[in-house]
């Protein structure tokens, strides 16, 4: 019965994080966090937002995991690597 | 005439007056043919990895307008000074001024007045 509830613990956190070895069997919203009202602008100084594209061990997230419409995931990544040049990420 | 941002990382053990050195050095080139619309100081900051043996870095923007010819001015000499790790120069069709990512004064007054 312990390691069960350990089990279940541990798949909440999934949902949480993003990460690039996910299970595929867990659903996420489809629309884009980026195009919403009142979205943060992508810029390689804004490195909070960076940061939550970016694996551990600094590679950048595909879209289908993040679900970033095509347009801003292009922005995204060309920002991801000028923040890289400047050692920001 | 178009709109830059250039920023460079300064090696940390730069002391005060070098960084002022080299950022009236800098601004004096700019100047000439074109004009600085903000320069900011973002201080030091850790590097993600270690670049060249360091691991912090003190970094320093620049914002302005002017031609082609500046920016290629600007890196051939950084490209030659020591104290300087890393530049990068981005251009823009219009620059937003309001926005500081690197501002952090305003927590340093709150602790002060705790």
């Amino acid at each position: 019965m312990k390691r069960n509830k350990k089990k279940k613990g541990k798949k909440s956190n999934y949902k949480n994080r993003l990460s690039l070895f996910q299970r595929p069997d867990i659903r996420f919203n489809r629309s884009c966090p980026l195009s919403v009202k009142d979205a943060p602008s992508i810029d390689y100084k804004n490195i909070k937002l960076l940061r939550k594209y970016i694996s551990d061990t600094g590679k950048i997230l595909p879209s289908r995991i993040t679900s970033v419409c095509q347009n801003k995931q292009r922005k995204l990544s060309s920002a991801i690597k000028k923040a890289k040049i400047l050692g920001l990420v | 005439m178009a709109f830059y941002e250039h920023t460079f990382v300064g090696k940390q053990d730069l002391s005060d007056k070098e960084i002022d050195n080299l950022v009236s050095k800098y601004s004096d080139i700019i100047k000439k043919s074109g004009k600085i619309l903000k320069t900011e100081k973002w201080g030091l900051l850790n590097l993600a990895t270690k670049i060249k043996r360091n691991r912090k870095g003190i970094f320093i923007h620049f914002k302005f307008e002017g031609e082609n010819k500046i920016v290629k001015d600007i890196e051939k000499k950084l490209s030659i000074e020591n104290g300087i790790i890393r530049y990068l120069t981005v251009k823009y069709n219009e620059l937003d001024l309001n926005k500081e990512y690197f501002n952090f004064k305003k927590k340093n007054k709150f602790y002060e007045k705790e």
